[in-house]
């Protein structure tokens, strides 16, 4: 589904992916863990299309196609979805416009009918119940005044909403209590299914305890050091990240 | 042979010399044919105001308060023959571009500078209440405008020139404790192609604890080129509520200019929307007065320009009385090589105490020769006063517009949405429905990238 090769991205011409490698097939589910500024939010933003970096070398193959030539839109049109780390907040745009209006140029890009007021109603409202999102927050704008843990729980509602088929989680559990990081979870594996995927970036094994992953990969200063089953998170959730970093340069 | 001596004359004085008095020279001509020409204070006030004219010159970028916004190309427009003009037969249909939906209103529609009777609408007007034509008060009830108008010391030379020049308008009265439910629309719409000048004036007289929308809409129907000079004073009774609309929509040659004069009494409470589209020069300035303990008055504005517009919007606030609340709050979309301009003056005399005066003016600039000159300006002479005022320019906010696309927003209707966000905010002030709907589907069509305006106005 996402194969990675060699990627180099750098920022203001500070280099900070080094020759990434990553290959998610469809149906699994990855996890990415990691030191702070080790990339993974670049790793991330580079996957969705955000401007302003720079790719030096290297491919990112979504579905046998380049994603790297993609607007950010047409990735989305394709199924890429990012749960950001710090959803922004956009005064004066409605949430169920803004989901409308990208549901419907979804569909349209893959030539089906774009769904009428009614039922797009209801599928947001099934999703936002899902999420345990009150319905109030429909008709809000975008991320305005909501609370952290509000803006993590709308991230996982309109990645239900949009039901991609890779899903990328930037540390949507931090700042999460145990039953907000219930919800979200509950959304992730909702949405798990063979033809799909997910990519996990996340400091904390608990929220591995409640998504399970099929590949944990440990990514410092850029690249990944070490790749393993899911009782590398254990491991590290008891050992920290030195000793990946030690085992490496060594 | 004594003109072309004159020509002569001229043209060795400055040119704004000369033109002041081929100015005059109109002004002699047509006052006769001005309404109230028969009342002795009307002649008196004319005079007096076209000497402060002849006097003061017409403005140029030399003044300050005109620094940024030069009018020297569209001057000749002011001596085009204005009065007798034949105006293009415009009819009912063709209004309905410029009304307000279901919106149930009184209607007063002027046609290049002349109240039409047969367009105008007025039914249900609650008892007491006036709405007449400003040429019929001149001619019939001098008496009755006199006291708001024989004793103007305005200050600007086009204001000047209103006073000199006004003939027609609209005259709105209501008498003490009246509330109008019905907003009172005066459609003001150039209909000649021809150059033309119109010196509109408004009086709007609300008595104490009267309430009334009135809403002032400039218009254009085929390609006119008028210079439209409207000046609409306003004399808010204490207690009185005065929401006022100002819809500058002029045609795209179209000059136009107009001051709004407020006097505020005791508790009155004055809401100003000022929303302007249109024109290739526009200028609005608004003077508020706040005469009595207690007032508040909220001017709001936004400005959405392209193209080679120039808009440009003067406010001044005077706090004179102690405890008024004032709140201003402009936002400009600048797009293409156009070029707008804001100042807003606040002025806190001496003993207005808890004088509580908030400003805003914040701009998005879309193109790199778009041009914004901003100025918020405070005057303080007053001990105990709370006052904030504050400037912002800026471009459309990446992270917003990449979080859109992610979600599947092509880019221009990311960047549209955006834009419409930041103007809507003035919009949703608007307290009429209809009028809102009106305006957020003008701004969203000016905007640079076409879309789907349903479901984001929801
Ligand atoms: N726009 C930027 N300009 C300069 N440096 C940046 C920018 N974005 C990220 N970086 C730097 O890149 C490194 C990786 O950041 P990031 O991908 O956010 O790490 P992580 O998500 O793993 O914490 C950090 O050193 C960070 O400071
Ligand atoms: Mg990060």
């Amino acid at each position: 589904m996402l194969k990675i090769e060699n990627l180099y991205a750098s920022v203001a011409g500070k280099e900070i992916l080094k020759g990434i490698d990553l290959d998610v097939k469809a149906g699994e589910i990855h996890a990415i863990m990691g030191p702070n500024g080790s990339g993974k939010s670049t790793l991330s933003n580079v996957i969705a299309g955000r401007d302003g970096y720079e790719i030096t070398q290297g491919s990112v193959i979504y579905k046998g196609k380049e994603l790297l030539e993609m607007s950010p839109e047409e990735r989305a049109w394709e199924g890429v979805f990012l749960a950001f780390q710090y959803p922004v907040e956009i005064p004066g745009v409605n949430n169920t416009y803004l989901l409308k209006a990208g549901l419907n140029a979804k569909r349209k890009h893959m030539g089906l009918d774009e769904l009428d007021a009614i039922d797009f109603m209801q599928i947001v409202k099934k999703k936002a119940d899902l999420v345990e999102l009150d319905h109030s927050f429909l008709s809000r704008s975008v991320n305005e005044g909501f609370s952290g843990g509000e803006k993590k729980r709308n991230e996982i509602f309109q990645m239900a909403v949009l039901e991609p088929d890779l899903a990328l989680l930037d540390e949507t559990d931090s700042g999460l209590d145990i039953d907000a990081l219930r919800i979200v979870a509950g959304g992730v594996n909702k949405l798990r299914s063979p033809d799909r995927a997910v990519v996990l970036v996340t400091h904390y094994q608990r929220l591995l305890d409640y998504i399970e992953p099929d590949v944990v990969h440990v990514l410092a200063d850029g690249q990944i050091l070490k790749s393993g089953g899911k009782e590398l998170a254990l491991e590290l959730e008891k050992r920290g990240y030195d000793w990946v970093l030690q085992e490496a340069t060594a | 042979m004594n003109d072309q001596m004159n020509d002569h004359v001229h043209d060795r004085m400055s040119e704004s010399a000369t033109f002041t008095e081929q100015l005059q020279d109109r002004f002699v001509e047509t006052q006769k044919s001005l309404p109230g020409a028969h009342e002795s204070w009307v002649r008196v006030l004319r005079k007096s105001a076209m000497d402060q004219v002849v006097s003061q010159g017409m403005p140029n970028t030399r003044h300050e308060a005109w620094k940024y916004t030069d009018v020297k190309k569209y001057l000749d427009r002011l001596l085009a023959d204005s009065v007798e003009m034949p105006s293009l037969n415009v009819s009912e249909e063709m209004l309905t571009a410029f009304s307000f939906d279901d919106l149930d209103s009184l209607r007063v529609v002027m046609i290049d500078g002349k109240v039409s009777q047969a367009l105008s609408s007025l039914k249900n007007i609650p008892a007491g209440v006036r709405i007449e034509s400003m040429a019929d008060m001149f001619a019939k009830e001098p008496d009755v405008i006199e006291a708001y108008l024989h004793d103007q010391h305005v200050s600007g030379a086009f204001a000047a020139l209103n006073n000199a020049m006004m003939s027609d308008g609209v005259y709105l009265e209501i008498p003490d404790g009246v509330v109008v439910e019905q907003p009172l629309h005066c459609l003001f719409l150039s209909a000649s192609g021809d150059s033309a000048s119109y010196h509109i004036k408004n009086l709007i007289v609300a008595g104490e604890c009267s309430q009334v929308t009135v809403i002032e809409h400039y218009a254009s129907i085929g390609e006119s080129t008028a210079f439209i000079n409207a000046g609409t004073d306003v004399e808010l009774h204490a207690g009185g509520r005065l929401e006022h609309y100002k819809l500058q929509q002029s045609g795209s040659k179209e000059v136009n200019i107009g001051s709004i004069r407020v006097h505020q009494h005791r508790d009155s409470y004055y809401h100003s929307h000022s929303v302007a589209f249109g024109a290739a020069l526009s200028r609005r300035d608004i003077h508020v007065e706040m005469n009595g303990e207690g007032a508040e008055c909220a001017l709001n504005g936004l400005y959405l320009v392209g193209g080679r517009q120039h808009v440009d919007h003067h406010t001044r606030i005077d706090h004179v009385r102690p405890n008024c609340r004032s709140r201003e709050s402009y936002k400009g979309v600048i797009d293409g090589r156009a070029r707008a301009v804001f100042n807003g003056k606040v002025v806190v005399h001496e003993n207005a105490d808890q004088t509580d005066s908030a400003q805003s003016n914040a701009n998005l600039l879309l193109s790199d020769q778009a041009e914004i000159d901003t100025k918020p300006d405070l005057e303080i002479y007053a001990d105990d006063v709370k006052c904030a005022h504050g400037a912002t320019v800026g471009q459309l906010d990446m992270k917003q517009l990449f979080y859109l696309r992610s979600r599947g927003l092509s880019e221009d209707e990311a960047r549209n949405v955006l834009m419409f966000a930041f103007a809507d905010e003035v919009l949703t002030a608007i307290k009429v429905p209809q009028v809102r709907k009106y305006l957020e589907r003008i701004a969203f069509e000016k905007l640079p990238h076409g879309a789907e305006l349903d479901g984001l106005l929801g």
